[in-house]
């Protein structure tokens, strides 16, 4: 595929991006900005994509991320300790080893993207991307695109079913209790059983 | 931009992913390094479509697939985050360790 | 090459004067009601120049880079809308086969730029008004979603020239007639205009924006009315036939069709009723996007017959 030398500046600049965004996902304090790094990363990879002439899947690439990091960002500052970032903070484990385990992996893939022998069949002349990746969709590969579309509804089920507040066995909230304030301690925000604690309070229910 | 270049990306970003995924506590951050993994794979296959698979359609296929996959992992993962969360009030995997010996 | 540059400086000057006018128009149109006191003509430009001369507030702890940035981030989205309009068959800036797409996905990111904003400010107000913007955005999007696919139908491509050129027989706002309605509620949600202005309303003491003050309020409500004008030019395109039209040359078409648009849904803003925003979202999933599901069965259902 012949491209300009403006293509290779802007992918270089857009690789640059997608490592360096996908880097700092596990390298930054803040849970959100963990979530909209990751963002970065894959609005970099859409516009490669976009370079690659893949056209759709490249916009769409930033449409779907768009939303899930959004949702991923929201999930993050419900449960986690420090969302904001206020504290620089390290919630890590086996370390070492993940740093062994990334770095083998690249290696290994690297080697086999260096030394391996792809066949050089690029894309034809005339093709026209988008719309065959519609023809393939809702053509030959229809039962895979719509066996797809079924797991995503299962999902859906699924996901309601499991996240739901009541199940079989009664309410989901039942005998869970809040973490303490200090390790340890009594559940925080729990009523006073206590009679004589919250005495004012409760004459008025009375 | 050549296949080589792209897939060295593509297997920086992999590399990123399986460190996050290994390293993290926390459930949703772990999920962060299996989408930077998938990212990965995504661009692969792109990258193989575009400069050796003469534009065949499934390699673009194979990518809507991936997208699909990501969200299905995403739905799951954050119900199974709130189901845990609400039985142990702990959102790291440290918590999950009953299966231990 | 020409035309390349002459829509780029098109893009350039909408950006420029786009905020000017949606502020004029804002006034006019609210003249009746007296909702809105002071010159209509110099008014907007004073208010720009106080907010430049105003001291930038700074709130304990923010998240300093995604503050700062997050007005320019909604900018640059909204300069990518305007750069997706077509002005005449060969004027535009950004002719993308799937430039349908990537207006859905300037919407998608609106709303992270929207929460950001919110967010970075470390402050409980702005938070709140985050995320009411994240909860409304997430039902506007799939409204949006539908309408745009409904538009591509009897274009038959993902592609804003496309669009325009499968209205020349008859335009899109008669043949698909729940399709504007819904997508002027997505502009006003997309710019939180209006009754949609749950992110930064007055009972959150002007929410995502509550602690912005000076440039950065400013860059903020400019590249707001910067996008309440892309918003206006797509759904020109969209519906209103872009270009066509007779005796006056395509651009001159676009850019009335695109005013005709602006003041009707800045008239919207002043007359629609405001809704909390329970039951906003409510409204949202339970009626808007079960009819853009009828406007997409409409639209394909039209495309096989024809």
């Amino acid at each position: 595929m012949e491209h300009s030398i403006a293509v290779d500046i802007a992918f270089l600049l857009l690789a640059v991006l997608a490592v360096v965004a996908g880097w700092r996902v596990f390298r930054t304090d803040s849970m959100v900005r963990a979530s909209f790094f990751l963002l970065v990363s894959f609005i970099a990879v859409g516009a490669i994509m976009i370079l690659l002439a893949a056209e759709y899947l490249g916009v769409a690439m930033f449409f779907m991320m768009a939303v899930e990091m959004m949702v991923m960002a929201l999930f993050m500052v419900m449960f986690m300790m420090n969302p904001a970032g206020l504290n620089p903070m390290m919630m890590v484990h086996q370390h070492r080893l993940s740093i062994v385990a990334g770095g083998v992996a690249f290696v290994i893939l690297a080697a086999m993207a260096l030394f391996s022998s792809f066949p050089a069949d690029p894309l034809p002349a005339g093709l026209d991307p988008v719309h065959s990746l519609g023809e393939e969709m809702l053509g030959d590969s229809m039962l895979i695109f719509e066996s797809a579309g079924i797991v995503l509804l299962a999902t859906m089920i699924g996901v309601v079913v499991l996240s739901s507040h009541r199940g079989r066995y009664g309410a989901a909230e039942e005998g869970s209790m809040p973490p303490g304030l200090e390790p340890g301690g009594d559940p925080a925000g729990q009523p006073e059983d206590d009679e004589s604690g919250g005495g004012h309070a409760h004459h008025h229910h009375h | 931009m050549t296949l080589v270049t792209l897939l060295l990306l593509a297997a920086a970003l992999i590399g990123i992913g399986l460190y996050g995924a290994l390293s993290q506590q926390s459930f949703v951050m772990l999920m962060m390094g299996l989408e930077l993994i998938l990212n990965g794979v995504m661009l692969a296959a792109v990258a193989f479509w575009a400069y050796s698979g003469a534009g065949a359609p499934e390699g673009q296929l194979l990518t809507i697939i991936v997208m699909a996959v990501m969200a299905i992992e995403m739905a799951m993962g954050f119900a199974l985050v709130v189901a845990v969360f609400r039985g142990k009030q702990a959102d790291t995997t440290e918590a999950l360790s009953e299966l231990k010996q | 090459m020409i035309e390349s540059l002459a829509s780029l400086l098109m893009v350039t000057v909408v950006l420029v004067l786009g905020p000017y006018v949606v502020a004029v128009l804002d006034r006019l149109v609210a003249t009746p009601t007296g909702a809105m006191a002071g010159d209509v003509w110099l008014g907007p430009l004073s208010r720009a120049a106080w907010l430049l001369t105003q001291q930038a507030n700074a709130t304990e702890a923010p998240d300093w880079q995604a503050w700062r940035l997050s007005p320019a981030l909604y900018l640059a989205l909204a300069a990518v809308g305007l750069a997706v309009v077509p002005w005449s068959p060969t004027l535009i800036a950004t002719d993308l086969v799937t430039s349908v797409v990537l207006w859905g996905s300037v919407e998608a990111l609106a709303t992270v730029v929207i929460f950001l904003q919110g967010w970075s400010a470390n402050a409980v107000l702005p938070l709140i008004g985050a995320y009411r913007y994240v909860a409304l955005g997430l039902s506007y999007i799939l409204i949006s979603m539908f309408v745009l696919i409904g538009v591509a139908l009897p274009a038959e491509s993902l592609q804003w020239t496309q669009v325009v050129t499968a209205q020349e027989s008859l335009w899109n706002v008669i043949r698909q007639p729940l399709g504007l309605p819904l997508f002027l509620v997505v502009g006003l949600g997309l710019t939180f205009w209006g009754p949609l202005n749950l992110a930064d309303s007055t009972d959150l003491a002007g929410g995502t924006s509550a602690e912005v003050s000076g440039p950065s309020r400013l860059a903020w409500e400019l590249a707001r009315a910067v996008m309440l004008v892309a918003f206006s030019a797509i759904a020109a395109t969209a519906f209103l036939g872009g270009w066509l039209g007779p005796w006056l040359p395509g651009p001159v078409w676009v850019l009335l069709k695109t005013l005709a648009v602006l003041a009707l849904l800045l008239w919207l803003g002043h007359r629609l009723p405001r809704v909390a925003p329970e039951r906003c979202v409510t409204l949202m999933w339970v009626v808007l996007l079960p009819l853009s599901f009828v406007d997409l069965i409409w639209a394909g259902v039209l495309a096989l017959w024809a």
